[in-house]
């Protein structure tokens, strides 16, 4: 059992600074074995260094990195257990697929026979069976972005490493690959590292998150965690959109475990659940995702959590409805999906809407 | 109304001439200019190939049977070959050595070393004769200093003058190729489990090797083609080069050095079309999406040292030979009596020899570059047929030996209807068209970066063609123009081996001054005449480069 609680790869207080610029700034994480862990964040958040420093491309300058409970800090790449699947790819072009499978079990001096059935069962696990003797320049971008991929598994690397491999993918194919990336990752099991600048994308592949900015982590969690309880405005604001509101907790009530908000456009409960380091007093922000917001005609009668608005704009985009409502002097989005079976509202119709009482809040300072 | 008014009426004499000028004009410009190339680079050159066919009683086969049954003779041009492999095969590991120190080697390191490869680039290939007789020659220095009885007129000198010559044409092609790898294949290699040593054997190398196949091909046909380094050190061995001087002016057998000739541009030309009609394009497109900044890291100690062991003398000799050089220049004999003197400096002969190269390389700067800009016009834009034909023509040039057109000269204009021999026309005319390959380079890559419907656009708006010309074109071709100029003005002042045939007694030129008085064993004034045309060439080159920051123009040197 303890090998299961061992993790994988860890990070302890990884800290890069190339001259004066720190670019990482103590990041220490975990990775379960069979975990597929993205690193999401801006661009020139430290996401692709943190990973290059895993892979050994990167030099630390402080910190230590750990896989399979080995210090691997101060290995230079070709002695690391560590695979990465380039965002360029970066498949040789002067040798045919095959050969670029192979290259690594070459070095190894695996006997030839030996290769060539490895090259084919992994021909055979990218769905590229029988284009072996086709040169990188005669596949396509989807079918590289396969055999990158196959030449880094060839070596059963304890972390798989994947830089930006999408980026150069067109969007059909973007999601096509992703699921393919994500089920051939689950059936091998193996620990995978994702960098991505896509949040949808990152959502979508990963066991965890880990979103970094500024060279901090902002938060690991699920992707449920990531977007529905957001640690701060930016991490917030970074995964979809979202309305914030301003309020104060006037007071808590033990029965019914609510608290009540206080707002500028009127009082809204609130439940702990969500948000249990909450207290009395907090001046906070309520992260109103646009599709948690009920819609109604301003003559339905009054429900919890209501409040008022006009219609300011709307646009129909066929499984929803987008409107921008404007309330007092600020606009907050509503998305109403089904647009099918709903009322359509236009601009200038004054309109009520409900803010879920599941909603989440993050406190003002701090 | 206007329109219906000109339907009716008869078009004006000079309304039909306008109409005739814009539709036809490019091909009126192109017509003009493939009758200057045809007169002043094809046919010296048919010439020279009658020439090697054509006795005294017509058509014969002697003088061919006459070299390959001359020991004298076939032995040329078997040197000719080793002396152009050897120093190819040199030079594509030197130059592998440099480029792969300056392009994965220590950052402070780098700068310091590129200069280093890239110095010879501006001196004349024999300045390194003049340096290695001063240092290893029957009086040199070295020699002196170790008591060694070292003979530099030998193979031995001949290879290694030539190595230096030619060093910055390898390493700048190698240096390229290695540049533009994308980091991430070597990166990958090594996640691989790569060692530095298998990744450069398995992906490094493969991967340059159209950019080294294509340095070691150029640095072939530069030393096969180079008359001075040979002629200055080669003592008894005989070369194609050189020995077509000596049948010209010694023997007066322009027979056989027009076969002499042919024997040396077939090499030459078949390289050429290799070059740029079979390796063109050829070579990995290795960057897709954008690869990532890589961080440089340590060259493992054991291919350090190599590189390090291979870089080191070649260093030290360059420096060496710029040194003696300069020093040469101002005292009275290097290495033997070092006082120091102004005489060799103030020489009123090399002075006036130099005055006379800067005008003669002014004025074929100036044409070259005319013709050349006109020439990248007509190309790109004209819409007639052979437009490569004509490039191919333009760019051929550069391939061909100094000598075989020097060759070729002499006899196509020492008589009516072209009558230039004895003139400075003839010496123009055959740097200009000779040089022409960079201006007109230029000047194609210039118009590859503009549209063509810039043009069509001026024109919609009313302009006639020669306005365009005027007021478009040629602002956007002046950098290629003054490219092509300077590049010209450069090769002209250093350019020996055309020339020699070409000039009279009585009007001397830099190149051939420098020759002449190394032939001697002047070594202190031809010193001094090199620095003297070193001095011009930096001042060239730093223009060159000042241009090119100002304009983004691409100087394409080869």
């Amino acid at each position: 059992m303890s090998n299961k609680e061992k993790p994988m790869l860890e990070l302890v207080d990884v800290s890069k600074s190339f001259g004066d610029v720190e670019v990482l700034k103590n990041i220490s994480a975990s990775v379960p074995k069979g975990e597929l862990l993205t690193f999401v964040g801006p661009s020139g958040c430290g996401k692709t260094t943190l990973l290059r420093i895993i892979g050994g491309f990167t030099a630390i300058s402080s910190g230590q990195v750990i896989l399979d409970g080995e210090d691997i800090g101060a290995l230079p790449p070709n002695m690391r257990d560590t695979k990465m699947v380039f965002q360029s790819y970066a498949l040789f072009p002067h040798m045919n697929v095959r050969k670029n499978i192979g290259f690594g079990l070459k070095l190894q001096k695996m006997p030839k026979a030996k290769i060539d059935d490895r090259v084919d069962e992994l021909l055979a696990l990218v769905h590229m069976d029988g284009l072996g003797e086709r040169t990188i320049e005669r596949i396509s971008g989807g079918q590289q972005q396969r055999v990158a991929l196959a030449r880094s598994l060839a070596l059963e690397p304890k972390v798989l490493l994947l830089d930006e491999p999408l980026s150069n993918l067109d969007a059909n194919l973007r999601v096509v690959m992703r699921e393919e990336i994500r089920s051939i990752q689950e059936r091998i099991g193996i620990t995978t590292i994702f960098v991505t600048h896509d949040q949808y994308e990152a959502m979508s592949i990963s066991d965890r998150i880990l979103v970094l900015n500024d060279g901090i982590i902002q938060q690991i969690g699920t992707p449920t965690d990531i977007y529905e309880t957001p640690k701060n405005k930016f991490i917030a604001e970074f995964v979809g959109y979202v309305n914030f509101l301003e309020g104060k907790i006037e007071s808590f009530d033990q029965d019914s475990e609510l608290y009540s908000v206080s707002t500028e456009h009127g009082n809204v409960s609130l439940n702990r659940t969500n948000n249990k380091d909450l207290a009395v007093a907090d001046e906070i922000y309520l992260v109103i995702r646009p599709e948690t917001v009920m819609i109604f005609s301003s003559d339905s009668e009054d429900l919890p959590n209501m409040l008022t608005g006009e219609i300011q704009d709307s646009m129909y985009a066929g499984n929803l409805v987008k409107y921008t409502i404007r309330c007092g002097d600020r606009e907050i989005l509503i998305d109403q999906y089904n647009p099918k079976d709903s009322i359509k509202f236009k601009r200038g119709d004054k309109i009520k809407f409900t803010v879920p009482k599941s909603v989440h809040a993050l406190p003002k300072k701090g | 109304m206007a329109e219906a008014a000109i339907g009716n009426t008869p078009w004006s004499m000079w309304y039909k001439i306008r109409i005739f000028i814009n539709t036809h004009l490019v091909n009126i410009f192109a017509g003009g200019l493939f009758v200057l190339l045809a007169i002043f680079l094809v046919f010296p050159l048919v010439m020279v190939f009658l020439k090697s066919f054509w006795g005294d009683d017509g058509f014969t086969t002697t003088f061919y049977q006459e070299f390959f049954t001359y020991n004298y003779y076939y032995w040329s041009f078997l040197n000719t070959m080793i002396l152009g492999l050897s120093t190819m095969f040199i030079l594509v590991v030197v130059g592998f050595c440099f480029a792969y120190m300056t392009t994965r080697g220590p950052m402070w390191l780098r700068t310091p070393l590129k200069i280093c490869a890239l110095m010879p680039l501006c001196a004349p290939p024999y300045i390194f004769s003049i340096s290695l007789i001063t240092l290893f020659g029957r009086n040199g220095m070295i020699n002196n200093f170790f008591g060694l009885d070292f003979n530099i007129y030998s193979w031995t000198g001949v290879i290694a003058a030539q190595a230096l010559a030619f060093l910055p044409l390898s390493f700048m092609m190698i240096e390229n190729v290695l540049n533009s790898q994308n980091p991430s294949l070597e990166e990958s290699a090594s996640d691989m489990g790569a060692s530095e040593m298998q990744i450069i054997r398995s992906i490094t190398i493969p991967l340059a090797s159209p950019g080294i196949l294509k340095a070691a091909l150029l640095v072939f046909v530069m030393t096969i083609a180079e008359f001075g380094n040979p002629a200055i050190l080669g003592g008894r061995i005989p070369f194609l080069a050189p020995d077509t001087y000596l049948m010209i002016t010694g023997e007066g057998d322009f027979n056989m050095a027009s076969v002499l000739s042919v024997v040396l541009m077939v090499p030459c030309l078949i390289i050429f079309v290799l070059h740029n009609y079979i390796l063109k394009g050829k070579g990995y497109t290795t960057i897709v999406g954008k690869p990532t900044a890589v961080d440089p890291k340590e060259i493992t100690p054991v291919i350090k040292t190599f590189l390090l062991a291979v870089i080191t003398p070649v260093v030290i000799m360059v420096v060496l030979c710029f040194a003696v050089i300069f020093i040469g220049a101002f005292v009275k004999i290097v290495g033997v009596d070092n006082t120091f003197v102004w005489d060799h400096m103030l020489n009123m002969q090399s002075n006036e020899a130099i005055y006379n190269s800067v005008k003669l390389s002014l004025m074929a700067g100036l044409f070259g570059a005319i013709v050349g800009t006109l020439l990248a016009y007509v190309i790109m834009r004209g819409k007639f047929k052979g437009r490569h034909v004509m490039e191919m023509m333009a760019l051929s040039g550069f391939a061909l030996p100094g000598t075989v057109i020097g060759v070729g000269y002499i006899m196509a204009f020492n008589k009516p209807p072209f009558l230039l021999a004895g003139t400075i026309w003839i010496l123009i005319l055959n740097c200009a068209f000779r040089f022409l390959a960079v201006g007109v380079e230029a000047g194609i890559s210039k118009l590859h970066q503009i549209s063509i419907e810039i043009e069509e656009a001026s024109a919609d708006l009313g302009a006639d063609f020669i306005t365009v010309f005027i007021k478009v074109i040629l602002p956007i071709m002046f950098s290629a123009f003054v490219a092509g100029f300077i590049y010209t003005f450069m090769t002209t002042m250093m350019s020996l081996s055309s020339v020699i045939f070409l000039v009279t007694p009585g009007f001397d030129l830099a190149a051939v001054y420098i020759y002449l008085t190394a032939q001697l064993g002047e070594l202190g004034l031809a010193s001094a005449a090199t620095v003297k045309m070193i001095f011009i060439v930096l001042v060239c080159l730093a223009s060159l480069k000042l241009l090119a920051k100002k304009t983004g123009l691409k100087s394409e040197k080869k």
